[in-house]
């Protein structure tokens, strides 16, 4: 045995100390909820100067799975964590990493899966990952997260196959329980190895060819060996669980089992739950009921035959499924162990049960409940628990639907004048109280937030009837928590990298429906709020939008971070800053490389109006506003950005942001200006007026970068204030050009 | 230090539970985290904690939860805690706002941070408990230079009977001590302060009644939701009363200052302000008719914005009805059926923002 140590940790925290101990060469991540605060972890270790992996924080999780199979044929180890909607949308790369044959550790914090959206556990997600001819290791307790993060990547060197390490989002992965580790990292780097000899693509002196294009007489033998390997695990890992045990002390099962030999009535749970069924069983045995429960760690590949041998007594077997396979009677582990039993030739009783979706708390008595009644009545095979039917719900009608005539009042006008320019008319703050507010109050947004401001201001100045679409972010989750919503006007969410392309389709489907003359003539102002993450992930999407030069406005609320999941760094994340995946310590100072120019980008994709707002100036925001509205209806595609508020994560007072933003502004963090179809015009000049400030008297004003004010952090102050130079250089010299 | 700590109370599954009702910023996660941790790395016993869980929101009602058991004893359960033997209200405002106290049956121990006394408090919020300890932890954690979650640390642990106050400060000391170094001895001056200044008031009059546990969500279900999850019903979070957001203050309207400028309106992110078409000085325009209080989360932007003072900062205690409440203008409903919640939902991780806002922000 190695001498261990307890710690008082979640599950997140323990799949982060393994990696650290095993100190890989490179995770590849994107943050999602639940399992962000893994790389949020090893970050603040990194930052301590505890480990050395490399950890890249990618723009989306397609990326950063591509990131990880990249680093993985380069012959190191590679890391990566994920959930729910990043593990679907990294989906196409995982049987590319499987089916070449590259082993690699995934931790998946299992998540229900979109949409609705919804951000808490069960297991929707992993069970989507079954044909990816990936290793399924199953965690149901905080430490099994720690044992098999460390059994799994050996596993997976033996096999040439990558592993994900599944355990339940929330009850697993963020309750705190007593864990033992090993006290030396020596130890578990010991216990792994060196890592084995592979197909190694930087081994230069052997050139190999990975992923060649395969045809019909080949491909089917490269699948068979990957079943070959599956197979394999069977023989492999019995025996490093025993290596494990004898390192730890801890017994590892395929099968676990509670009160179950010979009992009649077996229940089945993945996950915690299999917990909570223990308490169930006691309880059902203080009654003379005979029943246990079984779980299993690992259910890629299925260990049918273990499973089998611990349950062939039962007389009823109720399957608890955390997910559904709609139109299956059954969710995957329901399924497969219904095949299972066929094939074993076994009589028994199943009943299946759908639990617990999108973190549905399931309580003991409930298991208790089930249980009886189960033996007690003749029930239907298939079911769902803790489904309520619901009260025929009475809303009265809060607002009248804003029509064309209560909104189109004159406020705010963009008209071409007799020289053929764009001129707005109107747009003043007092007058432009007047206009309904197409949003109603008692959204949930924190104190002080910037983005229902900017958000209102753009609709201020947009006159007529609007369509909105927000992508997943802050603003979309604080306004639409079901079964209320803030909208008075049509609102579409979509899933954060797609926003621009959904966009797209429905305002195509309104010219086309309107050409076809099933839908009155008149106007729809199509309108698209996105956060700074979502122009992360979505980029492309957006971009894709400007090429094609779709008629909408698509905004960005850029608050520099994703702030709806504990602040974790965006592309637009000032350098310097402090966020939960760039930690200050010794070894780090906060974010290493600036921020993204995004309007830049959009303009260079051919945006017909590209224009930065502010809300520090209110009447310039609605004015660019008008012409937004202008151009989307006359020319295509625009794109606007406005510099967002935080108080919680920039750390700073609520009452003070205008101030904050107006330093943005002046020092040329954030420079006002627009592009009209190419050319540019500064709208706001801080050197001019003589408002102009250094960067670091802004950064100074915010918690998440005030340290740059100390003098060791100089060299990084410098770097950005060079840059913001840079960038307001190029942009007064675009300005002066007749052509730019 | 370890030592062998025998609990009071277990129910029956042999776990003697407790639940932290707070909003986002009070630092009740991290209370949370350190009973947890304290309870099973000195006390001896075996723990679990946990936070509710959801996006993170200032000033959102934010839940913890901790249970204990015995060393020999597996924690098998991860569900919240919906009959706790010790219940703790980090904010006032709260109380009679959101159901605090559902599932507190009579035996509960509820730590309440007031600077009523235990009567008081007990009508106010209707507790049916017999034990009510209140502390004026906010008073407390100004005079300590302490934060709201080290006072009600040590309230707490005074009021569960098992926890000596020196664990409660080794429990601080190790989770802060390198965190926060230069902020220790005011933290644990905090502790010190909750723990000895704790107030018991025992009644046996049973006069209010037990508040049922109720998870189930009221309204739509699967018979009479819009499938596909689509809400018809716009504008529908007018129902939400905000005013439990409030962290003690709130914008005082003097109309007699005000030019109607609206600025306030372009800065409030909550659509709080009230504007009607009228007439100035015999020139028409929009006059600025006053506030709708039930959606003002009191963040005071409009307060820094005014040019002429008409808004200025009030103490909400002293203005529990603050003049010119404005109803939203295009409301179709007058005789809203509001409920109170807090900025929508939860807190999900321990991001530096705890640490940021000590260093940085307000707290």
């Amino acid at each position: 045995m190695k001498k261990q140590i307890s710690l008082y940790e979640s599950g997140n925290e323990l799949a982060a100390v393994a990696a650290k101990q095993i100190n890989y060469h490179v995770m590849g991540y994107y943050p999602i909820t639940p399992s962000t605060q893994i790389a949020e972890n090893l970050d603040l270790m990194k930052a301590q100067g505890l480990h050395d992996i490399s950890l890249i924080a990618a723009e989306g999780e397609h990326s950063a799975a591509g990131i990880c199979y990249g680093a993985s044929t380069g012959g190191g180890r590679v890391f990566n964590a994920t959930s729910a909607n990043g593990l679907l949308y990294a989906l196409e790369q995982l049987p590319v990493q499987s089916g070449t044959r590259f082993p690699m550790v995934m931790n998946v914090a299992c998540r229900t899966v979109s949409g609705p959206l919804s951000i808490k556990g069960d297991h929707s997600d992993i069970m989507m990952m079954l044909n990816c001819g990936w290793i399924i290791l199953f965690a149901n307790s905080v430490q099994m997260v720690y044992d098999y993060n460390l059994i799994g990547l050996k596993l997976a060197e033996t096999v040439n196959l990558p592993v994900a390490v599944a355990f339940d989002g929330f009850f697993t992965s963020h309750q705190k329980r007593r864990c033992m580790i090993f006290e030396k990292d020596q130890d578990v780097q010991d216990y792994i190895g060196p890592v084995k000899k592979r197909t190694d693509i930087l081994d230069t002196e052997h050139p190999v060819t990975i992923g060649s294009y395969m045809n019909e007489p080949d491909l089917i033998n490269n699948k068979y060996q990957l079943h070959e390997a599956m197979e394999q695990v069977f023989n492999e890992i019995e025996p490093l669980f025993e290596e494990f045990k004898e390192l730890s002390g801890r017994p590892q099962h395929l099968v676990e089992t509670y009160r179950a030999e010979e009992a009649k009535v077996v229940i089945f749970a993945l996950g915690s739950t299999y917990h909570t069924l223990k308490e169930a069983v006691d309880q059902l045995r203080k009654e003379e009921i005979e029943v246990g429960a079984v779980t299993l760690t690992m259910i890629r590949p299925f260990p049918k035959a273990q499973l089998i041998e611990k349950i062939a007594h039962a007389e009823t077997l109720i399957v608890l499924d955390r997910q559904d396979s709609y139109g299956a009677q059954g969710g995957n582990m329901s399924l497969e162990i219904r095949a299972a039993l066929q094939e074993a030739k076994l009589d028994c009783e199943v009943y299946t049960r759908i639990y617990g979706l999108g973190g549905k708390d399931f309580y003991y008595e409930e298991a208790v409940k089930l249980v009886k009644d189960c033996l007690g009545q003749d029930l239907p095979r298939f079911d769902y628990l803790q489904i309520s039917e619901g009260q025929p719900v009475s809303n009265p009608e809060y607002f009248k639907p804003l029509t064309a005539e209560d909104t189109e009042l004159g406020l705010t006008q963009c008209r071409l004048n007799d020289q053929g320019q764009l001129q707005v008319q109107g747009g003043q703050i007092a007058a432009t109280t007047a206009m309904p507010k197409r949003l109603a109050p008692g959204h949930g947004a924190c104190p002080g937030c910037g983005i229902p401001v900017n958000v209102n201001l753009l609709l201020r100045g947009i006159e007529g009837v609007v369509v909105l679409l927000f992508q997943t972010g802050c603003g979309m989750v604080v306004t639409t928590s079901y079964p209320k919503t803030s909208f008075k006007v049509p609102y579409l969410h979509n899933l954060f990298q797609n926003g621009a392309a959904t966009v797209a389709g429905l305002a195509e489907m309104f010219h086309q429906r309107q050409k076809r003359g099933e839908l009155p003539e008149g106007d729809i102002t199509f309108i698209m709020i996105s956060g700074d993450g979502g122009m992360d992930i979505g980029l492309g999407s957006a971009i894709g939008a400007a090429l094609r030069n779709d008629a909408f406005i698509l905004m960005e609320y850029d608050n520099g971070g994703y702030m709806n999941t504990g602040y974790q760094l965006s592309y637009s994340t000032p350098m310097g800053a402090r966020s939960s995946t760039s930690h200050i310590g010794k070894t780090q100072y906060g974010k290493t490389f600036v921020n993204k120019d995004t309007p830049q980008i959009m303009a260079a994709a051919g945006a017909q109006y590209v224009a930065t707002v502010a809300e520090s100036q209110p009447a310039d925001f609605l004015k660019k506003a008008a012409k937004a509205q202008y151009y989307a209806k006359n020319k295509g595609f625009v794109y606007l950005k406005a510099l967002s508020a935080c108080p919680l994560n920039w750390a700073d007072v609520p009452s003070q942001e205008r101030k904050v933003i107006q330093a943005a502004v002046d020092c040329g963090y954030f420079p006002l200006y627009e592009i009209e179809e190419g050319i540019t015009l500064i709208n706001y000049n801080p050197e001019k007026n003589g408002k102009q400030i250094p960067a670091i008297d802004w950064l100074k004003m915010m918690g998440r970068t005030r340290h740059l004010g100390k003098p060791e952090y100089a060299e990084v102050v410098g770097h950005i204030q060079k840059e913001i130079d840079k960038r307001w250089t190029r942009l007064k010299a675009r300005a002066e050009s007749d052509v730019l | 230090m370890t030592i062998q700590t025998t609990l009071p109370r277990i129910n029956e599954l042999g776990y003697y539970e407790m639940r932290l009702e707070s909003i986002g910023g009070l630092g009740a996660n991290l209370c949370g985290k350190l009973l947890g941790e304290l309870g099973a790395v000195q006390l001896g016993l075996n723990a679990a904690s946990f936070s509710s869980y959801g996006s993170e929101k200032r000033g959102s009602p934010v839940k913890a939860f901790i249970r204990y058991s015995a060393p020999t004893q597996e924690i098998r359960i991860n569900s919240p805690v919906r009959h706790p033997d010790c219940l703790a209200l980090f904010h006032e405002a709260m109380a009679g706002k959101l159901p605090v106290n559902a599932g507190v049956q009579r035996h509960c121990r509820v730590v309440i941070n007031t600077a009523l006394d235990g009567a008081a408090i007990r009508d106010r919020m209707q507790l049916s408990a017999r034990d009510i300890y209140c502390v004026d932890a906010l008073t407390l954690a100004l005079q300590s230079k302490s934060r709201v979650n080290m006072v009600m640390l040590g309230a707490i642990a005074r009021a569960t009977g098992f926890i000596p106050l020196e664990v409660a400060k080794q429990a601080v000391i190790a989770t802060l001590g390198s965190k926060a170094p230069e902020l220790l001895g005011a933290n644990l001056e905090g502790v010190q302060r909750g723990y000895d200044e704790v107030q018991l008031y025992h009644f046996d009059d049973e006069r209010y009644p037990e508040i049922p546990f109720d998870s189930e969500s009221e309204g739509w279900g699967w018979k009479t939701a819009p499938i596909g999850g689509v809400n018809p019903i716009s504008g529908s979070s007018v129902r939400n009363d905000l005013s439990a957001s409030r962290e003690g203050y709130l914008p005082l309207f003097e109309p007699e200052k005000c030019i109607h400028c609206g600025l306030c309106d372009s800065t409030c992110p909550d659509m709080v302000f009230q504007f009607f078409p009228g007439e100035l000085k015999g020139r028409k325009t929009m006059l600025n008719r006053g506030l709708d209080y039930r959606f003002c989360k009191g963040c005071l932007r409009c307060v820094d914005i005014c040019p002429t003072h008409a808004l200025t900062r009030g103490v909400e205690k002293e203005h529990p009805h603050p003049d010119y409440f404005t109803p939203v203008r295009d409301l179709l409903t007058p005789d809203l059926q509001q409920t109170h919640v807090g900025a929508n939902s939860w807190v999900t991780s321990e991001s530096p923002n705890e640490e940021i806002l000590k260093k940085g922000g307000n707290v």
